[in-house]
């Protein structure tokens, strides 16, 4: 259980974090999802006591992480995987990381092995690609057997089998009860990969809830040109659609499906020159949802923005 | 397991960080090499070239610190193995990785200047000892040499190796504090080389004030059985530069406990 408390970071003239509430439970994968630079590493790294709240406080079962007495037996995080010295093996890196946590020497190769880099562990970490770190990344975070797990973009530079495999390992960390908290700026990524989603923009705190809640709100809408539009719309209107829309170019209806206002048109003796189901995709909800929360957005004069 | 982690166990680790990178084991080859090699050096100069000297040379001559010139510039070596114990954590970004498994800031620094004194502490006996005793044994027939047993040389050479350390945990303070490897090594040196030439700008009198605080003047009284003119005595050289460091290493803890790890904010 990873519990945010009123939490704000403020560096210099810079507010990264603003009064973000919220908590995240074991037993489920918990997405955190917002755009880049929108203060997701800055709210981990406050969790994990790197960086100092300015305001509020992060705890991690009712304790603040600086106060575990075996931080990685309880908690394993996952925040850059090439924040390693590049001089180190990897068997030599995660050792030292369990002598400082009193773990035993055989977890060092139970780990490596699990993640898939036993035969290159004795290379230096320096030689490693991208998708080689997040796994040695990975492996340290397991390294305590923890019951909280933490990943910032852990999917950046995995290959399809990699995020596959990550996506899997996440879900079985969550059914053995653990609580696993996973950032993320691809809504779609969070999509397949999370069960609760918390979204952020600007360092603040913007919807959360679940997946299926949050693609509910992703449903499309249905573009109608007929004969009539005032009749098709009084016809929608008293059929539990409704109509966002209405000009020359037809009718943006929401609530019904494109089959539905056909045979609405039908019955109605309305011909339909065109309908065209607008599905928005997860991705456009997201953007919609933190449109004015991204910090380094497209230009003002980008005509795709008007 | 019940038992929780301790300061050793932070030790533990540090120890083995320290001794699977290539910069501390070639710091220590350049170590060895340059106080052993050094003193073999200036002391076959001295052997071959002591007819040669004037009587004031001759009367003034120490074979014990001249022996042990070579650490001098060993001080150099330990000083990059010091500062780069900590400061490549943060070039290198792993100092997240280190906090996250050692949150405690100050136990984590207590273990890493554990391992770096008693690391630096045993190497600079060994090449300080190996100099003089190689070193006299060059002498020996030729120049007056000194021994071992007599205490006010014993003395000097335990001080030398103890000057090695004591800079090593300096460079460390300063790379805890610059969070840089350049900016350290550079600050280091200049303390070490610059300041005592700026030393020379300023009026004989002031001069000598001046000169006699600075470490390297610290650490000739150190390894000289017989204060040098203008100099402090060794003991209280060896407390002075002590004050240096532990002022230092005091800033830079302070510093280290405030600030967000890593963020360079």
């Amino acid at each position: 259980m990873i519990k945010i408390d009123h939490l704000t970071k403020r560096y210099g003239d810079t507010l990264a974090v603003d009064d973000l509430d919220f908590e995240v439970k074991p037993g489920v994968v918990t997405g955190f999802l917002g755009p880049n630079g929108s203060g997701k590493s800055t709210t981990m790294r406050i969790i994990l006591g790197l960086d100092h709240a300015t305001k509020g406080q992060a705890t991690v079962n009712g304790t603040r992480y600086a106060n575990l007495k075996d931080p990685i037996r309880e908690v394993g995080a996952l925040l850059d995987a090439k924040a390693v010295h590049p001089g180190r093996t990897a068997r030599n890196h995660l050792r030292a990381l369990a002598a400082s946590n009193q773990i035993k020497k055989s977890r060092v190769d139970e780990v490596l092995d699990f993640v898939g880099i036993s035969t290159v562990a004795n290379k230096k970490v320096g030689t490693y690609s991208l998708g080689m770190s997040q796994r040695l990344g990975i492996a340290g975070a397991l390294l305590g057997d923890p019951a909280i797990l933490l990943f910032d973009e852990p999917v950046n530079g995995l290959d399809p089998e990699g995020i596959k495999w990550i996506r899997e390992f996440f879900r079985a960390l969550a059914n053995e009860g653990r609580t696993v908290f996973v950032s993320s700026h691809l809504m779609n990524e969070m999509a397949v990969t999370a069960d609760e989603i918390i979204v952020i923009g600007r360092g603040r705190f913007i919807t959360s809830g679940s997946v299926n809640d949050l693609t509910k709100s992703a449903e499309g809408t249905v573009l109608a040109r007929a004969s009539d539009h005032e009749k098709l719309a009084a016809a929608v209107a008293s059929n539990r659609g409704v109509v966002h829309e209405a000009n020359d170019e037809g009718l943006t209806i929401s609530g019904l499906t494109s089959d539905q206002v056909g045979q609405l048109a039908f019955d109605a003796g309305i011909t339909i020159f065109e309908l065209t189901p607008q599905r928005a995709s997860l991705e456009e909800v997201f953007m919609d949802l933190t449109a004015g929360a991204v910090e380094y957005g497209s230009p003002k004069s980008d005509p795709a923005h008007g | 397991m019940a038992n929780e982690s301790t300061l050793m166990a932070t030790a533990q680790s540090e120890w083995l960080k320290f001794r699977t990178v290539r910069s501390s084991i070639m710091g220590v080859a350049v170590t060895v090499l340059l106080t052993i090699g050094l003193g073999v050096l200036i002391t076959t100069l001295v052997r071959t070239h002591w007819t040669q000297l004037s009587p004031l040379r001759v009367a003034t001559f120490d074979p014990v610190s001249s022996s042990l010139r070579g650490s001098l510039f060993a001080q150099f070596a330990v000083g990059v193995i010091g500062s780069l114990f900590i400061t490549s954590e943060y070039t290198s970004g792993s100092i997240c990785t280190t906090l996250t498994a050692v949150p405690n800031r100050f136990r984590l620094i207590a273990g890493k200047c554990i391992v770096l004194a008693v690391s630096m502490l045993i190497l600079g006996e060994f090449v300080c000892f190996a100099a003089f005793l190689i070193g006299q044994r060059i002498y020996l027939g030729v120049v007056p040499t000194a021994s071992i047993s007599n205490g006010a040389v014993l003395r000097s050479v335990i001080l030398a190796g103890l000057y090695l350390a004591l800079l090593a945990l300096f460079a460390f303070a300063l790379g805890l504090i610059l969070r840089q490897s350049a900016a350290a090594i550079s600050v280091f040196v200049s303390v070490l080389l610059i300041v005592p030439i700026i030393g020379l700008f300023f009026p004989q009198n002031w001069q000598n004030d001046f000169m006699r605080f600075e470490p390297s003047t610290l650490g000739v009284s150190m390894q000289s059985p017989f204060a040098p003119s203008n100099s402090f005595g060794a003991w209280s050289a060896t407390l002075i530069l002590l004050a240096y460091v532990t002022g230092t290493m005091a800033i830079a803890v302070v510093l280290f406990l405030r600030r967000d790890a890593g963020s360079n904010q």
